[in-house]
Parts: C-alpha cells; structure tokens; sequence
C-alpha cells in the first residue's frame, strides 16, 4: 500500500507541465486582448509563428511547407525554424507534450470527462498501427505539393486554436475550420489523443527530428516491478515498461514518471556515460517479488 | 435504392475532382479561386497571387499587428486560401504604415518601402463620379490620398489617377462618398499587379 501523501509528492513533473501548458495557452489567450486594447504589439501570432519583439519563432512543419511549395528560400524564415528544430533535436517532441493548446486542452477535456461520467481514466477503444503517424506526414507533403498550398497550416489543429482566438477577440467571429478543434477534442473520447498518436503531421516530423533525442524516459529495471501503472499513465499508449519510452513516438511529458510508484522511471539526459547497456534484471517480471494488488 | 445511387454518383464525384485537382487548378475556380479582386486586395508587398496562397503560413502576425484593423484573415469558405491576410478597401483601406511587412515570417509581404507599394491601382469611373458626371464639385479622394498632386491630382477639378505614383491603399475608395448597387464606389482598387510581381 502506498501512502497517498507519498504519492502526491512524486506528481512534480505534472504539474509543471500543468503549468507551463497553462502559461503558453494563456500568452495565445491574452495576448490578443492586449494587442487590441493596449495596442501592445511585443508578441503577435501564435503557435505556428510566434514574434517575440525580433525573435522569430516559426513552426518547422509549416516553414518546410511554405519553402517547398512556393520554391523560394527566405532567410529569417530559416532562422525562425532554427529554435523549434532544436528543441526537438535535444528533448524530442516536447512541443506536443508541454505547449501545444491541444494538448493542453485535450486534459482538460480529459479531467471533464472523468468527472462527468465518473470513471477514473479513459479506455484506449480503437488502436491502430503507430506507422500511420509517417504516413501522415508524408501524405501531407504530398497533398500539399498537389493543391500548391501548405495544408497542414489551415487545418492544424494547434494554430487553429490561436486563430480562433484571435478572430473572436478582433471580429467577433469565428472561421468555420474550428470544427477541425472539436473533432479533434471529441477523438479524444475514442482513443486518448487520438490525432496525436496517429494524425498530426507537425507531431510526426518533430518525432522524426527528435529520434535521437538526448532526453528520454529511462527505466530502471531493477526498481520496475512491471505493475503497469506507467502503461496506463500514458497518454499516448505508449508502454514505459516495455522501454517504449525509448520510442521516438514519446513526448516525454512525464506522466509515467509521476505513476511510477517505486521510483523506477525518470526523465534523464542521454549521454555517452550513461549509454551502456542495460544492467542485467535480477527477475523476471512475472516473478515479481510485489505482486500488483499491493499497489492498489 | 434512389440514395443509394445518389451517394454513389456524389462519392464518384468527389473521386474524380480529387484525381482532377491539378486540372482544376489550372482552370482557376472552386477552391482554388483567388479572393483577390476589386476592392480586395493583399497586404502591401504581397508576392504574386500564384505563389501567395503556398508561401503564406497563416500565422495570423500581419494581422495582429495592423493598428487599422484593415487586414482580416479569411476562413474556409475561399477554400485553400483559408486563413490568407485581405484587405477590403471599402471597409477599412490601408494606411501604409507599412508595419504588417516588417513582421511577415516567411517573406510573403516582402519588406518594400511605403512608396513602392503596388496592392492595386484606383480607376476612377466616370461614368459614376459626380464630378466627372458634372452634377457637382466632390474631390474627396484627392483630398485624402496620401500621395496628393502625385497620385490624384485634379485635371479642371476633375480627380485623375496616375499610375506611376498610386498605391492602391484604398483610402479613395473609402472616402468616396458615390456607393453604388453592387457594392463599389466611384473610384475602385484594380488588383493589376497582384499577378504580374514576384
């Protein structure tokens, strides 16, 4: 039996997820009220290009888009892909994990949904094959080069949520291309995240960046006692106890770490030290020496 | 057994246009019409209206920055130009304060100088212009052009546009006070040269 206070205090890496996420939907929220009535105009856009003063952040998805399709190179455009690239080259796809609103939004809905239907978690009802994520990257390059305009950026999910923002504070109006949101939000309750898992081309390509990424969830195999209450944590469907942290599908948003309840799992930074092969298991999961009802 | 071959023609359909996008495109109708016409104009220093739609990411920034609230962003109902920048002259021109292609991520508001802007040329109508008409003395758009004597000077107090030095901002077209039926002025914006500049 774990003691609830104990594991209360291991929900560390969650809630500053929580509040990071809350952080980078409130600058999309509030910034346009601001740019309206103060004419503060520091920051303008959001999450497919942010201008910070005169740094420029710009998707690397819709950049990519826009340079193939209309065959011209621009500059500050490539600088502008340089922050994203490289975050997801050291820490993977932490865009999805810790900023994109969808995410963010996606738990929300998430904890609603727990609430209303009084259910502790969501079941993962339609699994499908996890190469459809590539498939859906390409097909988008694809479908872009063909219709000769970048698609991803009018129905990405994650700038739709700044558009419509925007529009209502400004307009008061909203672009009928929000409905992509809400069926995106309603996937939810098939799958959790299923557009993430399986859909979102932006989501692909950062994984792909990331493959080599240095921080990943690592597993200890000696504390594991294969409960599978990181498999459950996942959001994604991913399996920690299987070293699928590993994958390049992972966000590394932590939550399997804070379900970990023996300490077994953590978020670390890859380097040439700590490299080496595993260190042999001392047992077998099946024999376990804690069996799982102790957990609960 | 009606719907059912309704639904298969209409599925039939929808299959065939995919296979014919490129051919549509060339044809230049359907979702691949450009918004772009008269009074509807790109930010200034919009690349060519060919390119326009692929090069632009939607990021909303020239929109956000504009302190005039003369761009706004389009939705899906233009098909692929979904979410493009657009000015419409009618409502709210543009003031060339040139902010919006400072802050273009991808360069399709290319940085150009408040002078070299081309988001269209003013035609004035003479066949609707009070002045020209000889009903009464208006010069309204000659005393709200920002490039006054240059781009509009009055030709025997009539308005006369000259193409070598208007901008397209609109701010005649907003001025003029002669609306007409279908929905123009006086003096209107002609897109000319969204489709002829790199």
């Amino acid at each position: 039996m774990i003691p609830t206070k104990e594991r209360k205090k291991t929900s560390t890496i969650t809630r500053w997820r929580l509040f990071i996420q809350a952080c980078a939907f409130l600058l999309i929220l509030v910034n346009p009220f601001l740019i309206l009535h103060f004419h503060f105009t520091f920051i303008q856009g959001w999450y497919q290009s942010l201008g910070i003063g005169k740094l420029w952040i710009v998707s690397p998805l819709e950049g990519m888009e826009s340079i193939l399709v209309a065959r011209h190179l621009y500059p500050p455009l490539l600088v502008g892909m340089l922050i994203p690239i490289l975050l997801a080259l050291l820490l993977g796809r932490v865009f999805c994990g810790w900023i994109c609103p969808i995410h963010f939004l996606s738990d929300l809905s998430d904890r609603l949904v727990t609430v209303v239907t009084g259910k502790k978690r969501i079941r993962d009802r339609f699994i499908l094959p996890r190469s459809i994520f590539w498939y859906s990257l390409v097909g988008e390059f694809l479908l872009a080069m063909i219709l000769g305009a970048p698609f991803f950026v009018f129905l990405s999910p994650a700038g739709l949520v700044g558009r419509e923002i925007m529009n209502a504070v400004f307009f008061h109006t909203l672009a009928v291309e929000g409905v992509v949101v809400l069926l995106v939000l309603g996937m939810n309750l098939i799958t959790r995240r299923f557009y993430c898992r399986y859909l979102c081309p932006l989501g692909a390509l950062l994984a792909l960046i990331g493959s080599k990424r240095k921080l990943k969830v690592r597993r200890n195999p000696n504390a594991c006692v294969s409960c599978g209450l990181c498999d459950r944590a996942c959001p994604l469907g991913l399996k920690p106890s299987l070293d699928e942290g590993k994958s390049v599908h992972c966000w590394n948003c932590g939550a399997c770490v804070d379900a970990c309840a023996t300490n077994a799992l953590s978020l670390e930074w890859h380097t040439q030290a700590n490299n080496l092969p595993e260190l042999p298991v001392d047992h077998a999961p099946g024999s376990s020496p804690a069996p799982e009802e102790s957990k609960r | 057994m009606n719907r059912i071959r309704n639904a298969r023609r209409s599925f039939l359909k929808i299959l065939a246009g995919l296979f014919l996008l490129p051919a549509r495109k060339a044809c230049a109708g359907g979702i691949f019409q450009s918004p772009v016409a008269t009074n509807r104009l790109r930010p200034p220093g919009a690349v060519s209206e060919e390119i326009f739609t692929g090069k632009c990411i939607r990021c909303g920034r020239c929109i956000e920055v504009c302190p005039y609230r003369s761009i706004i962003q389009l939705d899906a109902r233009v098909g692929i130009h979904a979410g493009t920048p657009l000015i419409r002259a009618e409502d709210v021109p543009c003031y060339l304060c040139m902010k919006c292609v400072e802050v273009c991520p991808t360069g399709t508001l290319r940085r150009i100088r408040q002078e070299d802007t081309r988001m269209g040329l003013a035609v004035v109508d003479r066949h609707r212009c009070i002045t020209w008409r000889e009903e009464a003395l208006c010069r309204t758009c000659y005393n709200v052009c920002p490039f006054k004597e240059k781009a509009i000077r009055l030709d025997e107090l009539r308005p006369v546009i000259d193409e070598k030095y208007c901008t397209g901002c609109g701010l005649c077209t907003h001025g003029c006070p002669i609306s007409t039926e279908d929905g123009r002025k006086a003096v209107n914006i002609e897109p000319l040269y969204s489709g002829l500049r790199r």
